[in-house]
């Protein structure tokens, strides 16, 4: 009898062990943001990351074919060719049965032509779409190590998610988020296939953003990319590369491309293009707000208001906040009210940063649906650009709107003083 | 021999209970058709069917009935324990599910071959935590059939499940305190029915977290299915308990 109690004894705290470990194992998700996420640098891994990029810039060419998985599951494959000094071509599709869209840069020039009736983009709109749905190419100049063609292939309309790393980079191109890494580390040796690798962890932002590569031995090439970016859901995107061949030779015909008799040249409507204009009426909203309370805006009728939205991961927002911060200090006595809009971000991440940098104006800080619905539906018209800027005046009017950041702010100052704000001379 | 007509039993307790399965497999057949999803897809229907409303319909009254018409007090004399009638029953409906998912994937793949349309990738694994689900409900059900009187174990699985889940997407859109949605999203998730824990298992949501090349983190995926399989046993353990516990009468209710 005692025997048999003690080996239920055992199995019963067998299976609480079991059980707490499985509870660890599962809760131990760095689904959400954590500051033990930040890397510390490790010199070695760091060398490991430098040698990959010197690796692609000194190559004279490179070609690979990457398959990019999207957050929402969708796969876009990219046959990349690149060329010293400025020549490229991405051939993209979602499967080798479907239609082919294509990026080329003869050296000059940027060209982007669609198979077929070309994909829905976000800058479209119905009525635009209908004039240009074929037969239409883009032509943009280029600057050698000045284009990305990582943020033009959303023009390729495949995917709004994009690459991990930036083809441009072989032409000299600077990731911009190469500023923002906090380190890089180790995780080991790997084997993809009979390949052997060493895999690399990047952070960027605070960890908002995390890389992982995995490099190969045999050529200092990335085997593999994954990252996770930690907005309100957080988004994993993975980036395989197959079929690499650095330094081969490159067919002179497929880096230059010139319009079909009867193409059109499409001049794609900026984000600026399709936001509010003037004299409408600002869109009401009732928000969650960055101290816990809710902002109203029709609440600072009465005031001109400067709403910006922005995004914790974009460079250019934080060019500008520092400096919205300086203008509510200055301006506020005078009738002036900055307003802050995110809705994207992982709100530890956001309130963070906002106390860390002292920015105390009033900040809608809202992942919900209703809020993105306010910024992406009623504000940007589905761009999704930020920064956004919208001057509103005392009447709740919209003075002037636009995308981005302006080095000594004289566009967003005179539309101040059109809605009314006596603007100090410096 | 004992064990085995229990076992047989669970199927042959209730003239409906073939028809249960027949319609099942129907169903799987016309979503797949209708639909042709992909192995994924399909997955996370058979996920649902056959991981929650399967083992309701299978568990209706699966002790009800007998407290019910009082041949519960034949059935719990000794030298039958309770326990082993309990285990019996739970091991009969599992057996029931296992088959009723292998046919459901012959049945797939026959499809697949015939039509050369739609695709059964990840299929199997789907299959595996649709019948681990599967375990975990048909325990809880049963052990509320011990004290919840007919058929109505499944009923009131259905109303609370739903209520909870209605519930739970009502917290989750409104302002409320972080706090109170942790705590009602650890429920959720630890000692409810792992539907959250092995959906994101089969649907490779913890393998984009690991450093895996593939789609899976063998680590995060052994403790669904060990927290899956520890559940089934600690429901199963509740209903033991109850069973031999309870004194029940020979009269008809």
């Amino acid at each position: 009898m005692k025997n048999k109690i003690d080996v239920w004894i055992i199995i019963a705290v067998a299976s609480l062990i079991l059980e707490g470990w499985a509870l660890y194992a599962v809760s131990a998700s760095p689904e959400h943001w954590r500051p033990a996420m930040i890397v510390e640098n490790d010199p070695t891994a760091r060398a490991l990351y430098d040698e990959m990029i010197k690796t692609i810039r000194k190559a004279e060419s490179l070609s690979y074919t990457s398959i990019c998985s999207a957050p929402d599951g969708r796969v876009s494959i990219y046959g990349v060719l690149l060329k010293k000094s400025n020549f490229f071509r991405v051939e993209a599709s979602n499967d080798a049965s479907s239609k082919i869209n294509t990026l080329v840069g003869d050296g000059k020039w940027l060209w982007i032509f669609w198979d077929g009736i070309r994909p829905y983009l976000k800058v479209d709109d119905a009525e635009g779409r209908k004039k240009t749905q074929s037969e239409v190419y883009i032509k943009k100049p280029l600057a050698t190590g000045r284009n990305s063609i990582g943020n033009e292939i959303d023009l390729l309309g495949l995917t709004w998610y994009g690459i991990i790393l930036d083809p441009s980079i072989f032409h000299g191109y600077i990731d911009p988020l190469e500023s923002y890494i906090d380190g890089v580390r180790s995780r080991g040796p790997y084997y993809i296939g009979d390949q052997e690798c060493d895999i690399i962890e990047v952070s960027y932002m605070k960890a908002q953003r995390t890389r992982y590569f995995w490099i190969s031995r045999e050529n200092q090439l990335p085997l593999m990319m994954k990252e996770i970016l930690r907005l309100s859901d957080n988004q994993v995107r993975i980036e395989e590369w197959s079929d690499v061949a650095l330094n081969g030779l490159v067919p002179e015909n497929k880096l230059e491309w010139s319009p079909p008799d009867g193409w059109q040249q499409w001049d794609v409507p900026g984000p600026d293009d399709v936001l509010l204009t003037a004299g409408l009426k600002a869109p009401d909203f009732d928000l969650l707000s960055a101290d816990g309370g809710r902002i109203k805006l029709s609440d600072y009728r009465g005031k001109v208001v400067w709403l910006c939205f922005w995004q914790y991961g974009c460079p250019c927002c934080r060019q500008v906040l520092p400096y919205l911060q300086k203008l509510q200090e200055q301006y506020q006595d005078e009738g002036l009210e900055i307003l802050g809009f995110n809705c994207a971000d992982d709100k530890r991440i956001a309130q963070r940063y906002l106390s860390e940098n002292a920015l105390t104006f009033p900040n809608v800080l809202d992942s919900t649906n209703k809020a993105k619905n306010v910024m992406l539906r009623d504000y940007s018209n589905k761009t999704q650009t930020v920064p956004l800027h919208y001057i509103i005046d005392s009447q709740g009017n919209v003075v002037d709107a636009w995308c981005g950041y302006e080095e000594g702010h004289k566009h967003a100052l005179a539309a101040l003083m059109k809605a009314g704000l006596q603007i100090k001379k410096e | 021999m004992k064990a085995y007509e229990l076992i047989k039993e669970t199927f042959s307790r209730r003239g409906y209970i073939w028809i249960v399965h027949v319609v099942w497999l129907a169903l799987y057949g016309i979503f797949w058709w209708l639909f042709l999803p992909s192995g994924e897809e399909f997955g996370r229907f058979i996920f649902i069917w056959g991981g929650f409303f399967l083992p309701l319909a299978l568990t209706a009254g699966i002790f009800g009935d007998d407290i019910a018409s009082g041949r519960i007090c034949v059935l719990v004399t000794k030298p039958l324990w309770p326990g082993e009638l309990y285990l019996c029953r739970l091991l009969g409906l599992s057996l029931q599910a296992a088959v009723q998912f292998i046919l459901a994937s012959f049945l797939v793949f026959i499809l697949h071959f015939i039509t050369k349309k739609g695709n059964t990738d990840y299929l199997s694994l789907w299959l595996f935590v649709t019948w681990l689900l599967f375990n975990t409900v048909a325990a809880l059900s049963t052990s509320l059939s011990v004290v919840v009187g007919r058929t109505y174990n499944s009923l009131l699985m259905l109303v609370v499940v739903v209520t909870v889940y209605f519930v739970m997407s009502l917290l989750m859109g409104s302002a409320g305190p972080e706090g109170s949605k942790g705590v009602f999203a650890g429920f959720i998730r630890y000692p409810w029915p792992p539907f959250e824990l092995l959906y994101k298992f089969a649907n490779g949501e913890y393998g984009k977290y690991s450093l895996t090349v593939g789609r899976f983190s063998v680590t995060k995926s052994v403790a669904c299915v060990v927290h899956s399989l520890i559940l089934t046993v600690v429901y199963s353990i509740v209903g033991i308990v109850l069973l031999g516990r309870r004194q029940f009468s020979r009269q008809r209710d």
